[in-house]
């Protein structure tokens, strides 16, 4: 017995003292692909060597996990230390008081640093809830052999794109692709009701779906449609790059910076380059004055609930150095668009190869960025990003979806097909305490 | 220790461990149908029968079950076609029929994952092998073409069930039956219907009731078919939709009421069937 109870003392006095020293960072980011996870890897890892007795867990989630993940360990009160998020789903959990504020990592950067579109992304009272990791708006793709060849302008309004798409279609090459899941056309009925001067909830959360310019916003959208390919409703957003890339549509108008890898990747190799396909500044609708793009800028979020939030910090700050936030943003340089000045103004960066072949991609997001032309999904106005805490459970009902099918495949009026999404939204709203 | 107590001490763990994983997670499910509960944030509100009287007006839950009755009377149709026509084929002798039996059990032991992306890439649109083959450019993943699309891919998977079943019915049938068929001068298709089919009705009756309930509550299937794309309005079942009112709406009160309304389907279409057809000979 008593050799037993040595070796147990020994086995206690070798690992607990330990274990019990270490700090667990649990940090869950929606990055998957191989590089961009080495890169978080690797960061993690010089971490640790700087600040021994911390261990940082990193776990890379697809989209699809990530929300149901974050709210089911909230439920469970083992939220992590550290996610990934979308705006809106920051600004749902800071409304519930679940998030602490990331204003130190903020100074450690220098506020002025920041672009001021970056840090309207989910700040409540002048405090900073949610840190964009890194932000890339969606792009109006467009093949410019072709283009070129039709002697095409880059359209300055709905109409305008719409006779391009038709102008460019012919056998065996559709005028324009775009995706037909229900985050992708949530995006889409966002970034087109702000070019067309419109909203989606007024002050007082009542839906403005039967408004004029939503009705004309699905009548472009039908018009537009003409020239998909048949079924496109079916294509998921690889489905529609594969669709640009393979030569079967000639512009794709929800495509974003990290498209461009897809390209290098898979399109034929003489074609494979900014000269066949580039960028247009997207168009505006009849009711609007400026195109508006959606902005892929997830926040990082630091959990209330969470164990070592201090250390989280550390971390985050960590994560944001130069060397290391180049080394996490040259894994997908076209799409991470970096949240600083000075790393956007960085010899570093700037020389990064990829982004020198596809500048043009970088310059029309900035361009988006640097004019306060970028939203997040479903944030018409900046004020909706605090105001609007159930933006949620409008994009995950599908309710937005169903209206824009409505029309576009069940041909019915949009006036009929808006009058049943508003009275949904308003039930869906009811339901949850934001209207009366 | 008297003889009844020790019985209830020793099915005690067994007992703990069904109330603990089954009696209270549906117990808890009908509970929280009588409250307004977000899915995650600890908000719940007591509101009766608000759930299911909401349920009943919502005309999106009747498109549902419209479209799972459809598919679930589909596939079992179509599975039941299928697997008694391929378990009468592998149960004649030939060449090679063991080799055969086993591929046609293949689609049933691949994970649904794997067999949802394959059939997703032979149904693609523009570079799919089926359209090429076709040389027609059909939308499998549009609205017209995608519940056929679900129904093709359901039965190609789940068909192996029944074949399986009736395949091992088949091989207890005795010779002697067939062989006195013949002698009264019945053909092929007369000893099927009046010697195979008798044989078979009490394994085919427990092959329907498990596969209604199986395709009526089947999840996975569909909602693989609508990752990345799919034209999810057109094949939103009952259970897609119950999802998507607990995760989409995060609505876990409404979405408990419409679990609890499908569990009260299928017990009044199961006692039905008993009704009709059990006939405690063939069991």
């Amino acid at each position: 017995m008593r050799p037993i109870l040595a070796m147990a003392a020994l086995v206690a006095a070798l690992v607990v003292p330990e274990a019990q020293a270490q700090k667990v960072i649990r940090v869950w980011h929606t990055e998957t692909q191989p590089n961009s996870q080495q890169a978080m890897r690797n960061i993690a890892a010089r971490f640790e060597a700087k600040n021994p007795g911390v261990k940082v867990e990193l776990e890379a989630l697809a989209w699809t996990d990530l929300e149901g993940k974050i709210m089911a360990s909230l439920a469970a009160g083992t939220p992590p230390e550290l996610s990934h998020g979308q705006p809106i789903t920051c600004t749902a959990l800071q409304s519930k008081g679940l998030l602490l504020p990331l204003d130190d990592v903020v100074k450690a950067l220098g506020e002025d640093n920041i672009f001021d579109q970056i840090k309207r992304v989910c700040r409540v009272e002048g405090k900073q809830y949610g840190l964009v990791h890194a932000a890339g708006t969606s792009l109006l793709i467009y093949r410019k052999d072709l283009v070129r060849k039709l002697g095409l302008k880059p359209p300055k309004t709905w109409a305008d794109l719409v006779a391009n798409a038709k102008a460019l279609a012919r056998p065996g090459m559709y005028g324009i692709t775009i995706p037909g899941d229900n985050l992708f056309i949530n995006i889409l009925l966002g970034e087109l009701i702000a070019s067309n001067g419109g909203m989606l909830f007024d002050k007082s959360n009542r839906p403005q779906v039967t408004s004029k310019q939503m009705v004309e916003t699905l009548e472009f959208l039908k018009e537009l449609t003409r020239y998909a390919p048949p079924g496109w409703e079916g294509h998921g957003y690889r489905e529609t790059f594969t669709n640009l890339y393979g030569q079967k549509a000639a512009m794709m108008f929800q495509g974003y910076g990290r498209g461009a890898s897809l390209i290098e990747a898979n399109a034929p190799k003489d074609m494979a380059n900014a000269d066949f396909f580039d960028v247009w500044v997207k168009p505006h609708g009849p009711s609007g004055k400026a195109p508006v793009a959606q902005v892929d800028e997830e926040p990082w979020m630091l959990f209330k609930g969470a164990r070592n939030t201090r250390e989280a910090i550390e971390f985050l700050k960590f994560f944001y150095q130069k060397d290391n936030y180049l080394e996490y943003i040259q894994t997908v340089p076209i799409h991470f668009f970096p949240i600083t000045k000075s790393m956007r103004g960085d010899r570093d960066y700037q020389s990064t190869p990829m982004i020198q072949r596809w500048k043009g991609w970088l310059d029309a997001q900035e361009h988006y960025l640097s004019r306060d032309l970028g939203r997040p999904t479903l944030v018409v106005d900046w004020a909706d990003m605090n105001n609007k805490p159930y933006l949620m459970e409008v994009l995950g009902s599908g309710i937005l979806r169903d209206m824009v099918m409505d029309v576009l495949l069940e041909n019915k009026a949009p006036k009929e097909a808006t009058g049943r999404a508003q009275r949904r939204l308003e039930d869906l709203l009811k339901s949850k305490g934001y209207l009366k | 220790m008297n003889q009844g107590r020790a019985g209830w001490l020793l099915v005690l763990p067994a007992l703990l461990l069904l109330c603990a994983l089954t009696v209270y997670p549906v117990a808890y499910g009908i509970w929280i149908s009588f409250f307004n509960k977000h899915s995650f944030f600890p908000e719940q509100s007591f509101i009766g029968f608000a759930n299911y009287l909401a349920v009943f007006a919502d005309e999106e839950f009747w498109q549902a079950l419209r479209l799972g009755l459809v598919y679930s009377a589909s596939t079992i149709a179509l599975q039941l076609v299928l697997g008694v026509g391929a378990a009468l084929l592998l149960n004649e002798a030939f060449a090679g029929r063991a080799l055969v039996r086993a591929v046609a059990i293949f689609p049933y032991v691949i994970p649904t994952v794997v067999a949802v992306i394959v059939w997703k890439w032979l149904l693609n649109s523009q570079f799919g092998l089926v359209n090429h083959l076709l040389g027609s450019p059909i939308s499998w993943m549009g609205r017209d073409w995608i519940m056929v699309s679900l129904i093709v891919v359901s039965v190609w998977q789940f068909f192996p069930f029944v074949l399986l079943a009736v395949l091992a019915r088949l091989q207890t049938i005795p010779q002697d039956l067939y062989d006195a068929a013949k002698v009264d001068g019945a053909g092929a298709l007369r000893r099927f219907i009046d010697v195979t089919l008798p044989q078979l009705a009490g394994v085919l009756f427990v092959v329907v009731l498990l596969r209604s309930i199986w395709m009526f509550t089947k999840f996975d299937t569909p909602w693989l078919m609508i990752q990345g794309g799919g034209a999810e309005t057109y094949i939103r079942t009952l259970p897609i939709y119950t999802y998507l009112r607990t995760f989409g709406y995060y609505e876990a009160g409404r979405g408990s009421a419409m679990a609890v309304l499908m569990f009260l389907m299928l017990v009044a279409a199961a006692a039905l069937y008993f009704r009709l057809w059990r006939r405690e000979e063939q069991l």
